[in-house]
Parts: structure tokens; sequence; C-alpha cells
């Protein structure tokens, strides 16, 4: 998507548009990989920017890019929950409703991308990634649990993470890792 | 570390931080900084942050979780250097060996097949504690291992009424559809191959297709999964579902659903041969469990014809050929 930002007028003590631009980039770059539907990009993409500046001059933003990552995933979210109740209204009409097959396609790849690449790690790395973010332990709880130290969990997310995108195919790919 | 790892590193780590409950303040600014020193830094963490939080990666670590946690030693430390040289790798060869042994066997001894005839019911208790009342005509093969519980149902109708553990998911699988739960009680209905209704009396679970969570079910909400496509049904205030009572409320079902219905409680098989009756909407309430009248109430209500023979009970257009 496009970063148009018309609405937007830079005020003293704000980013300055460079500075929107990258980040309506980015949020555009996070939304687009969590939906396949273009209109709900651009629609997440502009509210979470004009909450952003909205926010941005009733109090001092911590981050500006923590908070617009968090109110876009917030915005898709809600949109999510839109379509199932469209879902649900149409229940008669499951043609018109069905997912798109590419949609579909991608979805199962990258599961059995995703299992892959979580085969291929070390148990106990896989372990702390199944607790972390399946069953939302803390990283203290996985610590105690697994006899590690914090900073041990902490790697083994962080490595895990990290091979986890490496095995996505697309844009990072694309991007090269300089092999 | 090449560059590109490095930033890779970076992101996650900031993932890490960023999802944890408290996001420390101080750290605000320092994010911030990062994010805007490079496309690439930006580029990456958006694309991690949509794969830590994507469908794809609760599925795939779903299946991951079987892999027995509890068969890895808490800290596995090998002292290397007291030992042998040698020694460490066979030891971890037979590890290895008996690890593949345990993956292998336990499985395969733990799965616990239950059938049910046509007419016939059946509640079992389950290792865990939980309860499953059978309908008739149907099979149900049952998983529990220490780090897992699921249950496949292969054909009919199976209740679930399952006990609550924090860290122990129960999945149910019927074709592609998929229901999860921790802890709660709902209906499952294999209706057809490619059919399935579920319906949740306590607690909520998560119905999804293929891999793919779909729709979240809470108490006295249905769903209707056919090719695929999931859709919500009207909601229902029963408490138990109306096969236990042995009757079956159809809105706009296919008739040979119906008839499958109606088969699990007959031991004569019904034959419904033609495809035009097989797709036919049917509505209304069936006592299915009395096979005579609910096929006298179809018989009634659309324009079939039913045939009781010796071996076998037909049901045909009204007036087509072949019939007395």
């Amino acid at each position: 998507m496009p970063a148009t930002l018309p609405q937007i007028d830079t005020r003293a003590g704000e980013p300055a548009v460079e500075d929107w631009r990258a980040i309506a980039a980015t949020l555009s770059r996070y939304v687009r990989a969590r939906t396949s539907r273009v209109d709900v990009v651009e629609d997440v993409v502009q509210e979470t920017l004009s909450r952003l500046v909205h926010q941005g001059r009733v109090q001092k933003l911590v981050s500006i890019y923590a908070l617009g990552f968090r109110i876009a995933a917030n915005l898709l979210v809600d949109h999510h929950r839109r379509d199932r109740r469209y879902v649900a209204e149409r229940a008669e009409e499951p043609v018109s409703q069905a997912p798109l097959p590419d949609r579909v396609l991608v979805g199962r790849e990258a599961v059995a991308i995703l299992r892959d690449a979580l085969d291929a790690m070390p148990p106990l790395r896989r372990d702390v990634l199944v607790r972390r973010r399946l069953q939302g332990q803390s990283c203290a709880a996985i610590a105690r649990d697994l006899g590690l130290s914090p900073k041990a969990v902490e790697k083994h997310i962080t490595r895990g993470l990290a091979d986890l995108h490496k095995a996505m195919p697309g844009e990072a790919i694309a991007c090269g890792r300089g092999r | 570390m090449s560059r590109e790892s490095q930033i890779a590193e970076d992101a996650a780590a900031w993932i890490d931080r960023l999802n944890q409950p408290a996001f420390d303040a101080a750290a605000g600014p320092d994010f911030d900084a990062w994010m805007a020193a490079s496309p690439r830094h930006r580029a990456v963490f958006a694309e991690m942050q949509a794969l830590w939080q994507s469908e794809a990666l609760v599925e795939a670590l779903g299946t991951a979780a079987c892999v027995p946690a509890a068969a890895i030693p808490p800290a596995p430390r090998v002292d290397r250097a007291r030992r042998g040289r040698g020694s460490a790798p066979r030891l971890a060869a037979a590890a290895c060996a008996i690890l593949v042994a345990i993956l292998l066997l336990v499985p395969m001894l733990a799965t616990t097949r239950y059938r049910t005839g046509p007419g016939e019911s059946r509640t079992v208790v389950l290792a865990d504690g939980s309860r499953v009342d059978l309908s008739g005509d149907t099979e149900l093969h049952v998983r529990i291992l220490p780090w897992h519980r699921g249950a496949e149902l292969v054909r009919g109708e199976a209740y679930f009424d399952i006990r609550h553990e924090r860290s122990r998911m129960f999945r149910v699988a019927s074709g592609t559809t998929s229901v999860r739960v921790l802890g709660t009680a709902f209906n499952v209905d294999r209706q057809s191959p490619t059919r399935t209704a579920v319906v949740v009396y306590r607690g909520a679970v998560e119905v999804g297709v293929a891999g793919e969570a779909d729709l979240v079910l809470h108490k006295g909400d249905g769903a209707r999964v056919v090719d695929g496509q999931v859709t919500a049904q009207p909601r229902i205030a029963a408490s138990a579902p109306e096969w236990k009572s042995g009757w079956f409320e159809a809105s706009d079902v296919p008739l040979a659903v119906l008839i499958g219905k109606v088969q699990r409680y007959s031991a004569r098989p019904i034959l419904l041969e033609d495809r035009g009756l097989q797709v036919l909407p049917i509505s209304g309430r069936f006592h299915i469990s009395d096979t005579d009248r609910a096929l006298q109430a179809v018989e009634a209500a659309y324009q079939v014809d039913v045939a009781y023979g010796k071996d076998a009970i037909a049901i045909r257009p009204a007036g087509g050929p072949g019939n007395p």
C-alpha cells in the first residue's frame, strides 16, 4: 500500500513526514502478512496512523512503533470478529463465503514449513517456544520448570523465532541473507 | 554471525520484550531508535511480529507439542570431561534409540478404539477422567498421552465431557474438522466424511478446518462444517444433545444426513440410492431412535416411498419406477 498521509500535518515534537512514511510502510508490511484482504490492510493502517497521531497529541508516547503495532493488532482482531458475524448472518450462502483458495494454500504451506523448522530445532528450544507461545507461560515460569536461567530461556526464544523467520519464504529471502 | 542473522536476532529479542506483560518504558526510545535506524530492521521486525502472532505458528506448535517434553531431562548437562571419549556419543545414541522407541510405541499402545453397533449407545470414561457418550454406529479412537489428549471420530456421533487440564489440550478430529478444548462439554456429529456438526454445552471450544483455527464457540453455540466451510448455527438452549433422548432437530439438512442418523439406531440397512433424494433438504424434529416412526414422518412430509424389505429398508421417490 502506498503511504498516503494527507490528514497528518506535522507539529513540533512529532515525527517528520519521512518518519511517518516509514511507520506507515512498516505497519502496512505487518498487516499484509497477517491478512490477505487488501481493503482490510488499508483500513487498519490508516486507522492506526490516525490513532497514533491523536495519542501523540494527548500524551508523550513511550514508543511510537510499539504502540503502532499494538493498535494494528487490536484492529485486526476487530476486523476478524466482524467477518465472523458476517459469515454467521449469511450462513445459507456458503459459496460466496468460501475462503479464497490461494489463502488456504498459503496457510497450510506456512504450517508445514513452520512444522519442519520446529522439527529441525533442538527439542529443548522447541519446548520453550511451545510453552511461551502456545501455553502463554511467562519466561520466569519456563525457566523454573525447565531448570534454565531466564537468560537461556530468552536466548532460546530469540534463536527459535529467528530460525522460524528464516525458514519462511517471501520477501525475507528475496532481500537476501548475503549468501 | 552475519549482519542479516544479527538483525533477525535483534528483532526477535525486541519481539520477546514487547510481548512481555509489562513493556519496560525505558526501553521505548531504544526500540524506536532501532526501528528508525534501518528499513531492514523495520521489515524483519514487521514480518517476525506477524509470524509470532500467526495462527499458522500456533498450529505448527500444536503438533510440535506432541514431542514429549517429559522425555527430555530438565537440564541435560553431560559432564564430558569425566566420561571417557566416545562414551558420550554412544550414550546419546542409546538415548535417541530409547526416545524413538517411546515415540513410536507409546502412541500405538495408548490408542484405544471404541465402537458401537446400530441402536447401541455407550458411555466410556477415558484415562484422564473425561467422559464420552457414544451414539449408535459410532467409532472413536482415543489417545491419551502424558503431553497430549486427542480423539478421532471415525464415524457417528459423540458427546464429550472433557476434564479441564490447563496444560494438556484435548483435540477431537472428524475428517479435516478439528475441535480444540481445555475442558468443556460438547457434541460432535460426523454426518458424512465431509460434513460435521459441533454444539457446545459448557465452556468454549475452537473449531478449525485443516489445521486453521476458524471459529470459537461458546456455551449454546453450534457450527456446521460442510466441505471445509465453517458456518455458525442458531443458538440452542438445551443442556444435552438431542440424540441422547433419541431425537434429531433437522434444520435444512440433506435427507442423506437424516437417514444416516436413523441408521445409527437401525440394525437393518436403510438404502437411499436416489441422488435427488439424498440432497433433498429436510427440516423438522425426528424421533431417530425409533426407525419406523422416523421414516413414517419423512414419508408423510416429503415425496418419498419407504419399502420395508426383509434385509433392508429402501427409500425411493414417490410413484417412481420400481415401486410396488
